[in-house]
């Protein structure tokens, strides 16, 4: 990791509106602080309920923090001003979200052309880049396809070349194989090792698995349970290219694995 | 459809050919056990009550030949289709509008929703007031009883679109208007078109009714022309011809729905 880093996030807190007759609800992140360097593949595992989603959907600035600031390349981004906010900071910040959000009335390749058509930058090279793509994660033969008519898998896959196919320097991952069978998560594992090799974007990957975490990342942030905090921080030396499916036997997996998993008691 | 569906029409094609054939046997049957029960009923009744189905059809084909019957459906279509373009165009427009001002939306809100409570034929006086005896005041009538459902419906719609497909949208770089052109507005296509099924007939309904009132042609005019005429078969077969034409209106509905909401995962049992 080399200069500046690319993202830095400083204090970040966060509790939703209270509403009408209940208890001011308790905070879900409190001053929670890291940084990601250019190119680099940064997980967080966090329990269920820890506060990952609203994270990143503040990180995303698809929600407000009561606190805190998100600053991308030194420059900061006005996150705790509802009004202000800048839904993937011009294009800067792609989203691959929990549920995958593709829409049920475009095709599988309009839905994959979609960021493309509304910046504007639709071409022949662009639509081939978005083949290609669609090639890679073995979705060719269903571009006409509607989103209900594909696996949860292909849904995955479809939301993540989304994501991929219009470039953008950060791309902010939920738990994306989260509700996938082990053989189509490993497989889509791999396909986003192949896919980022290719292109070295950075990654903030999302997950409460902690094999998940370690397999892919550089580096991992552990979170507690709400109000999240960081209880550990762990470089990945594994070297890459990485084999998903044998992970398991890397002398430097076992020790990790119960460190981590010591953490998130 | 899974490929246990297509196995399951594969081997047992014949059942549901059966089965197709059945249904519409049977709605030739229920058609003729009306025209058998309207002809009694005419019977018993006497032609000046209910008229002789078979002299009604006599007249609209004579109609249909003097051309008289072809002007008067002119004249409700047109003002139909005027009313309707005027109410759907405000009943879609509106709540778009809205939807950047939430703020006037919450302070209008409980106005226009009382507002759907007023009858509106009983405005039809009030209308001839203001707007004359012209096409003006049926033009309001129509164009307010097509407004509310769209209105309410498009409004509706709105508010239940997914916030998660917008925010995906936002991200990638959607400018608002591509968002009302795109999520918005296939979000609540559905809602739309349950709403035309309830408008267009209202359309024509509204015309009929604003044509017994004020004006001297059209299908409205035709019947109350009729009934003061004590020509009970001109009454009949100007009903016929409106629901003849209500019927064709919802078909080429159902049709453009078809085209439009391909994309929609359909229920293959329920089509059986
Ligand atoms: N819109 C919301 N309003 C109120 N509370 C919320 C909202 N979204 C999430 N929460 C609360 O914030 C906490 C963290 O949620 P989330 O970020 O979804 O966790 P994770 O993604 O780690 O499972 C949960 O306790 C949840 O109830
Ligand atoms: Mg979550």
């Amino acid at each position: 990791m080399a200069g500046q880093p690319l993202l830095e996030i400083h204090d970040l807190s966060k509790r939703f509106a209270q509403r009408a007759g209940r208890e001011p609800p308790p905070w879900v992140i409190q001053d929670l602080s890291f940084t990601v360097g250019e190119g680099e593949f940064l997980t967080i595992i966090g329990p269920s309920g820890s506060g990952k989603t609203t994270l990143l959907n503040m990180i995303a600035q698809i929600d407000s923090a009561s606190g805190g600031s998100v600053r991308f390349q030194s420059q900061i981004a006005p996150i705790a001003d509802p009004k202000a906010l800048n839904p993937g900071l011009s294009c800067q910040i792609g989203y691959v979200t929990q549920e995958d959000n593709l829409l049920p009335w475009r095709t599988t390749l309009r839905n994959v052309l979609f960021p493309l058509e509304v910046q504007g930058r639709l071409n022949d090279e662009t639509r081939a880049h978005a083949q290609m793509l669609i090639r890679a994660v073995g979705l060719a033969g269903f571009e006409d396809h509607y989103p209900h008519e594909l696996s949860g898998g292909m849904r995955k896959r479809a939301s993540l070349i989304r994501t991929l196919v219009y470039d953008p320097p950060v791309i902010l991952m939920d738990e994306p194989f989260g509700a996938l069978d082990a053989q189509t998560r490993a497989q889509l594992q791999e396909d986003l090792l192949r896919l980022w090799d290719l292109g070295r974007k950075t990654i903030v990957f999302v997950t409460h698995d902690i094999a998940e975490a370690i397999a892919l990342g550089d580096r991992t942030l552990v979170l507690t349970r709400a109000p999240a905090r960081i209880a550990g921080e762990h470089k990945i030396t594994i070297p890459r290219p990485r084999d998903i499916r044998g992970i398991m036997t890397h002398s430097e997996f076992g020790p990790l694995y119960q460190r981590i998993r010591a953490e998130l008691q | 459809m899974t490929s246990q569906d297509t196995a399951l029409e594969l081997t047992q094609p014949s059942r549901l050919q059966r089965q197709y054939y059945a249904v519409i046997a049977g709605r030739i049957g229920l058609a003729l056990l009306l025209l058998a029960a309207w002809k009694t009923g005419a019977d018993r009744a006497g032609p000046v009550y209910v008229a002789d189905p078979f002299q009604v059809i006599e007249r609209i084909f004579v109609d249909t030949q003097s051309g008289v019957l072809l002007r008067h459906i002119y004249v409700t279509l047109r003002l139909s289709a005027m009313g309707f373009a005027i109410g759907c165009f405000f009943g879609v427009a509106l709540p778009f509008l809205l939807r950047r001002m939430p703020r006037l939306t919450n302070a209008v809100e409980p106005y226009i929703m009382a507002s759907v409570g007023v009858p509106k034929y009983a405005l039809v006086p009030l209308f001839i007031l203001w707007f004359g005896i012209d096409d003006a005041p049926k033009l309001w009538l129509v164009g307010l009883l097509v407004f509310y459902p769209i209105f309410i419906a498009v409004f509706a719609g709105i508010r239940n679109v997914d916030r998660r497909l917008i925010n995906m949208a936002r991200i990638v770089g959607a400018s608002e208007t591509k968002i009302s052109r795109e999520v918005i507005w296939n979000s609540l296509l559905p809602f739309f078109f349950a709403a035309l099924k309830i408008a267009l007939p209202r359309a024509v309904s509204a015309a009929i009714i604003g044509e017994f009132l004020v004006g001297n042609e059209g299908l409205g005019y035709m019947i109350e022309y009729s009934r003061q005429n004590f020509d009970t078969t001109g009454v009949f077969a100007g009903i016929v011809v409106a629901t003849a034409l209500v019927l064709v209106i919802n078909a080429m509905l159902v049709e453009v729905d078809r085209r439009f909401n391909a994309w929609r995962p359909t229920e293959r049992h329920m089509e059986l």
